[in-house]
């Protein structure tokens, strides 16, 4: 009987409570709960967990783009619906969503927990007793010693106690273990994925996330009126967000001039000040792509960047009611031409309104249209389309302020041209004139706050510490008995097995081991190689080699009896032992 | 800024690697093709060296028309393999001197040329990632083209690595085959002329995300080239064993043992997979200085973390009962086909922040 055999006894994990028996509710659960925390479920949850991430994918996401959702609603009219009564704009807020997560895993405490516990008992433990045959094993060798029976056997023991095996001596045999780290990686990885889970909770539950779009020159505070999208956490208010300001002095952008990346962005610098208290003092910062601010653990980021043409607008009565800068959102990158509107509700007689175009570095095509040729600003031009009537803007519906509602007003009948900063459009019928004053920028700034941010790192780091661990350490047990042969002389065997070992290698550690023993301990007689063993192929049936599934017969990893409890090496390792017995005698 | 004569360097010397990859599938071909070794007879009762040293010996020779022998011969087998079978798994293993190891080198004069043209090849391909990134100023990975150029040569490098280290010189023909494709697709169809990155890009962080990456993606690559042979490999010995013809034999001939092939497929993930896992973690910690949020289900994002679970099932089949195997083999064929979309589906198909391909 190989390992092997041994280990490809059923699980009895998966089968339903035993047949006949009576079974009450207790009995039930516990089933139940051994079909969650069982290797299979772990497998076709992470297929779910996998497949059920697609869709985020494929759909536009509410918390990503939520422009690109409503462009859905419009170009999917009957879908759109029913994929959001499922979720499908939320897919990773979706309940079903979370559903598989979280039965993953409690599958996961429920099968780590328990291992864990099992390790640090059996940690206490010394290593089972050596087989009596040590020829069973899967590797095995034995060789004349050169001394009698109790120097080689205590020799074999200082051997192994250097290479810091764990021992248990006994009557002419020494067991040795090693390779503990391997589980206690394994355990680390798993439990490291659940503090990642319960990291990013803490985030989703006291952190929060907010948009600003800040025009040079001017400043605001992290409070959330002042912030153009606010997402806070589920448990926090508007009391926790700190009290820091921002204003910013300048921004600065730089473009690559020539070759064919020519338009492309080089870098991009907002020269902000801020104070972390109302009143506080004020610092300096240069906030620039992948530099954010950090002000007392909320981080600011600069995610992007347009232009905000100032307008001053006089109405038909002489006053200048409008005189601020816009900002334009780009449509295009190659040239930042930018698109937006200028609302002017105090203007009389009438509202008035214009939809905008800027161009940076205006340019007319060979069909007479207008375009930039370039992000910065060589010639900035705007053109502007004017509208008299109502804006609209007390219907008590909110609007965009990036969008001109003019289905109550009517165009005026004025031929857009481009306007150079300084240049005015006078507006016909004495509604009044629009003058385009100059340029500012605009930056638009990310704040962030995420306790969990620092507890997720850690958790990850601790995870792939553990997977390495796992990957690199085996487990294996290496067992020495010492015998006198028939002419009086002390023999060695040398039998080792392993579990952890999928990926090979232990042959090579066992080799090289009985290479170092023979050189230490031996004789003059000859290394008794596997050559000496029983044949295996004895117990194998001519088949196998061709099952489907590798046999990995000289890997010699013992299937494990129960996928779920890698502690089995021990059952494994004593059951081997003794089935080597009544097999030997 | 960019250094023209230098990025035309670094264009020739890939059109010059991908030649030498050519010539080196031609040589590791004719190595299948000439260079069938002698099997003689094992003797089971031999000493245990003289076998490890027949069993380097017999190489790969008769191992298709009995799957027993060739288990025998790769050292698969308890029998033959306890002492030294890690070292003797070679399909091409030399015979040493008796009792001595066999060499880690190429035997034969068509697989040694086959590997020197690869070495060489590789050595090339190097040089034109090196005065690429020399030419730019930068890490030479910031778009798809580079990218492409990167895990080739990272796959390439594996390749050798475990030529040497498992004595897998019977990999070449089936790594380079994918590699050569991709790289022609890449100077034909994708390439972008050397160039400035956006300053998204443009971070430390971004050289440590995508080095991960493209180590981890050249292992996977090579994972999944072994593991397609493994399936073939394992299916072949099903039709030998039901005594069904298989069409694949000749080919076998020249491959170890299904479980072989298993293993050291098993061996790459096990090398990947930490790997694409700090490449993960790093793109995370670079999204957050990027961005401000270190996850947000970005499609690429989403696409990777696909590929990360795909890659833990199988680790998962490979411990669990009944989906050792073929099983797992799919399951990570199927990881394999995540990562490959997120890397031309996710750029060509899905916008989103990661989308810097320089297609558009
Ligand atoms: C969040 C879900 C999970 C992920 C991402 C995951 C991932 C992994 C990975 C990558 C490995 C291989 C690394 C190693 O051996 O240390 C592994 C191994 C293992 N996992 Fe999980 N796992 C998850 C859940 C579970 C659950 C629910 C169970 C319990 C049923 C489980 C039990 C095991 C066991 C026993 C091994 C060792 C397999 C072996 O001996 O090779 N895991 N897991």
């Amino acid at each position: 009987m190989t390992a092997a055999d041994l280990g490809a006894a059923p699980a009895g994990t998966t089968g339903s409570p035993a047949p006949g028996a009576r079974f009450g509710p207790v009995a039930w659960l516990r089933w139940g709960w051994r079909q969650l925390t069982s290797m299979r479920t772990a497998l076709v949850l992470l297929f779910l967990l996998a497949l059920a991430s697609i869709p985020g994918s494929v759909l536009p996401q509410e918390g990503i783009d939520p422009a690109a959702v409503t462009q859905y609603y419009t170009s999917h009219p009957t879908l759109a619906p029913i994929l959001a009564r499922l979720s499908g704009f939320d897919v990773f807020g979706a309940p079903w969503f979370a559903a598989i997560y979280l039965l993953l895993f409690t599958s996961l405490a429920g099968c780590v927990l328990p291992r864990a516990f099992r390790l640090a008992r059996s940690s206490r433990q010394p290593p089972p007793k050596a087989p009596r045959n040590l020829r069973r094993l899967p590797q095995a060798t034995s060789f004349r010693a050169a001394g009698s029976a109790e120097e080689t056997l205590a020799g074999a023991t200082a051997m192994l106690r250097q290479r810091r095996f764990r021992l248990r001596t006994g009557d002419g045999w020494v067991s040795a273990e090693k390779g503990y780290l391997h589980e206690v990686g394994n355990l680390l990885f798993h439990i490291a994925l659940l503090c990642l889970l319960a990291s990013v909770a803490l985030g989703g539950l006291f952190g929060y996330k907010a948009n600003k779009l800040l025009v040079a020159g001017n400043g605001f505070a992290d409070t959330p009126p002042a912030l153009d999208v606010f997402h806070p956490g589920r448990l926090v208010t508007a009391s926790d967000l700190a009290p820091f300001s921002i204003t910013m002095t300048h921004f600065s952008a730089s473009y690559i001039t020539s070759g064919t990346q020519r338009g492309e962005p080089a870098s991009f610098n907002a020269y902000v000040k801020y104070s972390s208290q109302y009143d506080g003092p004020t610092r300096a910062y240069n906030l620039r792509v992948n530099h954010p601010l950090n002000v007392d653990g909320v981080q600011v980021f600069l995610i992007g960047h347009g232009y905000a043409p100032i307008f001053k607008v006089t109405d038909g009565t002489g006053h200048v009611v409008f005189d601020q800068p816009v900002p334009f959102i780009p449509v295009e990158q190659s040239g930042l031409t930018s698109d937006g509107v200028i609302k002017v509700p105090d203007a009389n007689p009438q509202q008035l309104g214009f939809s905008g175009e800027f161009l940076p570095t205006a340019y007319e095509t060979v069909t007479g249209s207008v375009s930039s040729a370039f992000p910065a600003t060589d010639l900035p031009r705007v053109i502007l389309v004017s509208y008299q009537g109502n804006l609209g803007m007390n219907s008590g519906t909110p609007q965009s302020i990036y969008s001109l509602d003019t289905s109550q007003m009517r165009r005026i009948d004025i031929t857009p041209k481009l306007l150079a900063p300084g240049q005015t459009m006078v507006l016909p019928h004495g509604l009044g004139k629009v003058t385009f004053v100059g340029i500012r920028q605009w930056a638009s700034l990310a704040i962030t706050y995420d306790p969990g941010q620092f507890p997720a790192l850690a958790s990850a780091i601790a995870a792939l510490a553990g997977l390495i661990m796992s990957f690199l350490v085996r487990r294996r047990r290496i067992f020495v008995r010492v015998a006198a042969a028939d002419d009086g002389a002390a023999v060695l065997e040398l039998g080792g097995l392993t579990r952890s070992d999928a990926a090979g290698g232990f042959e090579t550690e066992f080799a090289e081991l009985a290479v170092e023993f023979k050189r230490e301990l031996g004789g003059s007689a000859e290394l008794g190689g596997p050559a000496e063993r029983t044949e295996p192929e004895q117990s194998r049936t001519p088949s196998e080699p061709a099952r489907p599934e590798p046999a990995q017969p000289g890997l010699a990893r013992p299937e494990p009896a129960q996928p779920d409890e890698p502690e089995a090496l021990s059952a494994d390792g004593i059951a081997l032992a003794q089935s080597a017995q009544s097999k030997g005698e | 800024m960019v250094n023209t004569a230098l990025a035309q360097v670094s264009n020739a010397a890939l059109v010059s690697a991908i030649m030498l990859y050519g010539f080196a599938m031609l040589a590791y071909a004719c190595d299948f093709l000439y260079n069938r070794r002698q099997v003689p007879a094992a003797a089971p009762a031999e000493p245990a060296r003289a076998k490890v040293a027949t069993a380097a010996l017999v190489g790969a020779g008769a191992g298709g028309a009995d799957p027993d022998q060739a288990e025998r011969n790769f050292g698969a087998d308890p029998a033959d393999a306890s002492q030294l079978a890690d070292l003797s798994q070679s399909s091409s293993g030399p015979a040493g001197p008796a009792g001595a190891l066999p060499s880690r080198w190429p035997s034969g004069s068509w697989l040694r040329t086959a590997f020197v043209l690869t070495c060489l090849g590789l050595l090339i391909h190097a040089t034109a990632i090196v005065t690429r990134g020399l030419a730019e100023n930068r890490f030479p990975w910031g778009n798809m083209y580079e990218f492409i150029s990167a895990i080739t040569c990272a796959a390439v490098l594996f390749l050798t690595v475990a030529a040497i280290r498992f004595r897998a010189y019977y990999m070449g023909l089936f790594v380079l085959l994918p590699v050569v494709i991709a790289l022609v697709v890449d100077v034909v169809v994708i390439y972008t002329p050397a160039g400035a990155v956006a300053p998204a890009l443009n971070s430390y962080w971004i050289a440590i995300h995508v080095t991960g990456m493209i180590i981890a993606i050249g292992m996977y690559i090579f994972g999944a080239v072994v593991t397609v042979l493994y399936l073939l490999a394992a299916r072949h010995e099903r039709r030998v064993a039901a005594g069904q013809d298989s069409a694949v034999a000749g080919i076998m001939a020249q491959l170890p043992s299904a479980a072989k092939l298993d293993q050291l497929a098993y061996r790459a993930i096990l090398f990947a997979f930490p790997a694409w896992t700090f490449a993960v973690i790093a793109g995370a910690i670079w999204a957050d200085h990027a961005w401000g949020r270190y996850w947000g289900w970005d499609p690429k994002e989403t696409w990777s973390f696909i590929t990360w679970v795909v890659y833990a099932a199988f680790l998962h089949a490979r411990a669990t009962a009944g989906w050792r195997g073929r099983r797992a083999a799919y399951i990570q064929l199927f990881g394999f086909a995540c990562l490959m979309f997120n890397l031309v589906g996710v750029n060509l198909w899905i916008t989103g922040l990661h989308s810097y391909a320089g297609l558009t």
